[in-house]
């Protein structure tokens, strides 16, 4: 039925606008299933009991032409862990502006990482998760313009990619649920190919703003700074339109069936709590016909800087040249706000590597199973978490 | 002995398969059309022809033996990793993979009727209602 509608609409291109918009109907799904291996273990939500809703889900993808080179898309997406809640992930209109340029507008993905764009399609990379360190954000997606352009540099192909737009959503930043505004947003994703070898640069900025009253410390810690008159140093803490910025590069090899992907990423709120976060991957695979293995490493590191530490006072002069101690009120013995603020900005750091081996085996040319192990290891508290994840990608 | 002759036969004739792919377009299209035309325009990295009329192009059904044979011959791509590179653009909505038409004799009949378009078919399925512009 669907091919008899394409074929009809194929012979009617080429002829005067048609007046049937062209409807295409794709989708995707994951079912993954997953625990940790030691008891009491846990990772990327995943615990020592088998999980089968994280990494689980269902997506349908409708588009349409609407007129000449005008076309809409929704991308409605049902995740496991949101217990299969399908919600509109991408929705946007795109003009094709020419051969090779186009115009979008919606709700799209932002382009923070080589395989942000497809990140939910399990199918359309060899792991079973992109790596988290690197792949750790916990939005990805923005209500703005996009505008892409396609070319070819001498022998090179180019994809340049610019985007401007705005995020307000709840993200993870202090607690799990905070609610952010990034507005302003500006970047840039360019990536040149010679078919084999692919490198990639983003960077991106922005106007960050998080409400970070979720957490009863920071908002105590703010009160307290604001009631000794330290505005300085509290809003060198809040994070209230304060600027940021997000850099990555990456390099992505396919020669002769050995793959190889690396990113670096990197980003920071400045003046504010939030710590200034690195983080990298390297993963190299290799490919016999319908089986693909990889070996990936990855790791992070979050620190704030030293100066960041130490701008409290631990007295300020009061009338009549009283020195008033900066202390959290009842406290005893008392606890100096100096060092309460030192601890907060001590507690955003965190670093840790992980490795992991993934069998990919491409069963039907629609469908793929993968198993993952993955080994965790928490730098800072010396905790590690052995995970085994397994499951079928597809796309319809 | 007698197996290995029939293994040795086997190989030649699966050989002799994989070389006997045409590609066809629109006997008006005059265009010279290499492979390194036929691949971009297969991938969504080229829509026009070089006198910048609209290319559009049809493959197979998966099954399709000749299908397979376009793909790792032309496209230097298995169908699964071709399925990966479509399903990166559609979801994007950075492109749209090829219309699919059903064996050799609807291409044939598609593209005679429509200059636009271009396809593939197993040797010797293409009639005088269209042109080879290629074979692999």
């Amino acid at each position: 039925m669907k091919k008899r509608y394409l074929i009809a609409s194929l012979l009617l291109t080429g002829f005067a606008t048609s007046s049937y918009a062209d409807i295409r109907v794709n989708g995707f799904a994951s079912i993954y299933g997953g625990q940790t291996l030691g008891s009491d273990d846990a990772l990327y939500n995943y615990s020592d009991e088998l999980d089968w809703q994280n990494d689980s889900l269902f997506a349908v993808q409708v588009s349409a032409d609407v007129m000449d080179g005008l076309s809409a898309t929704a991308q409605l997406l049902a995740r496991g862990s949101d217990d299969f809640n399908a919600e509109f992930e991408w929705a946007y209109l795109t003009y094709e502006v020419s051969e090779n340029s186009q115009l979008s507008a919606g709700k799209m993905r932002i382009p923070f990482y080589r395989y942000s764009d497809f990140l939910d399609v399990g199918y359309a990379y060899r792991w079973v998760r992109p790596p988290q360190s690197v792949y750790n954000l916990s939005f990805s997606t923005y209500e703005g313009l996009s505008y892409l352009h396609n070319s070819t540099i001498g022998e090179l192909d180019s994809s340049l990619q610019l985007m401007v737009g705005a995020v307000d959503t709840d993200i993870t930043a202090v607690t799990y649920s905070d609610a952010a505004e990034l507005k302003d947003t500006i970047g840039i994703n360019w990536s040149l190919s010679n078919g084999w070898l692919t490198g990639r640069v983003a960077y991106f900025i922005s106007e960050a703003t998080i409400d970070v009253s979720g957490s009863n410390e920071l908002t105590g810690l703010f009160n307290g700074l604001q009631a000794y008159g330290l505005n300085e140093q509290y809003s060198n803490l809040a994070i209230e339109e304060d600027d940021a910025y997000f850099a990555a590069i990456g390099i992505g090899i396919d020669y002769n069936d050995i793959l190889f992907d690396a990113e670096y990423t990197q980003f920071e709120i400045d003046n504010s709590i939030l710590a200034k976060q690195t983080q990298y991957y390297v993963s190299l695979g290799y490919r016999m016909d319908s089986v693909t293995l990889s070996a990936t490493y990855e790791g992070n590191d979050d620190e704030n800087s030293n100066d960041q530490f130490n701008q409290v006072p631990r007295s300020i002069t009061g009338p009549g040249g009283v020195q008033i101690p900066v202390v959290a009120p009842g406290t005893n013995p008392p606890l100096y706000l100096q060092d309460a603020t030192n601890l907060a900005l001590a507690s955003q750091a965190a670093k840790s590597n992980a490795y992991s081996f993934t069998v990919r085996y491409d069963f039907h040319p629609s469908a793929a199973f993968k198993v993952e192990f993955t080994h965790f290891e928490d730098d800072l508290s010396n905790n590690d978490a052995d995970l085994v994840t397994f499951g079928v990608d597809l796309v319809f | 002995m007698k197996n290995l002759i029939i293994l040795t036969l086997v190989l030649f004739t699966s050989c002799s398969l994989s070389a006997a792919v045409d590609v066809i377009v629109h006997p008006s299209n005059a265009n010279a059309i290499d492979a390194g035309d036929i691949k971009k325009i297969f991938t969504g990295k080229a829509k026009s022809f070089a006198d910048g009329s609209k290319a559009l192009p049809i493959t197979q059904a998966d099954g399709n033996p000749v299908t397979d044979e376009f793909n790792q011959n032309v496209l230097s791509k298995s169908s699964s990793q071709l399925k990966a590179y479509w399903s990166k653009l559609v979801f994007t909505g950075k492109g749209t993979p090829p219309e699919e038409a059903a064996n050799d004799a609807e291409v044939v009949s598609l593209v005679s009727k429509n200059p636009n378009l271009i396809g593939f078919v197993s040797k010797g399925s293409a009639d005088g209602s269209v042109k080879v512009v290629q074979s692999f």
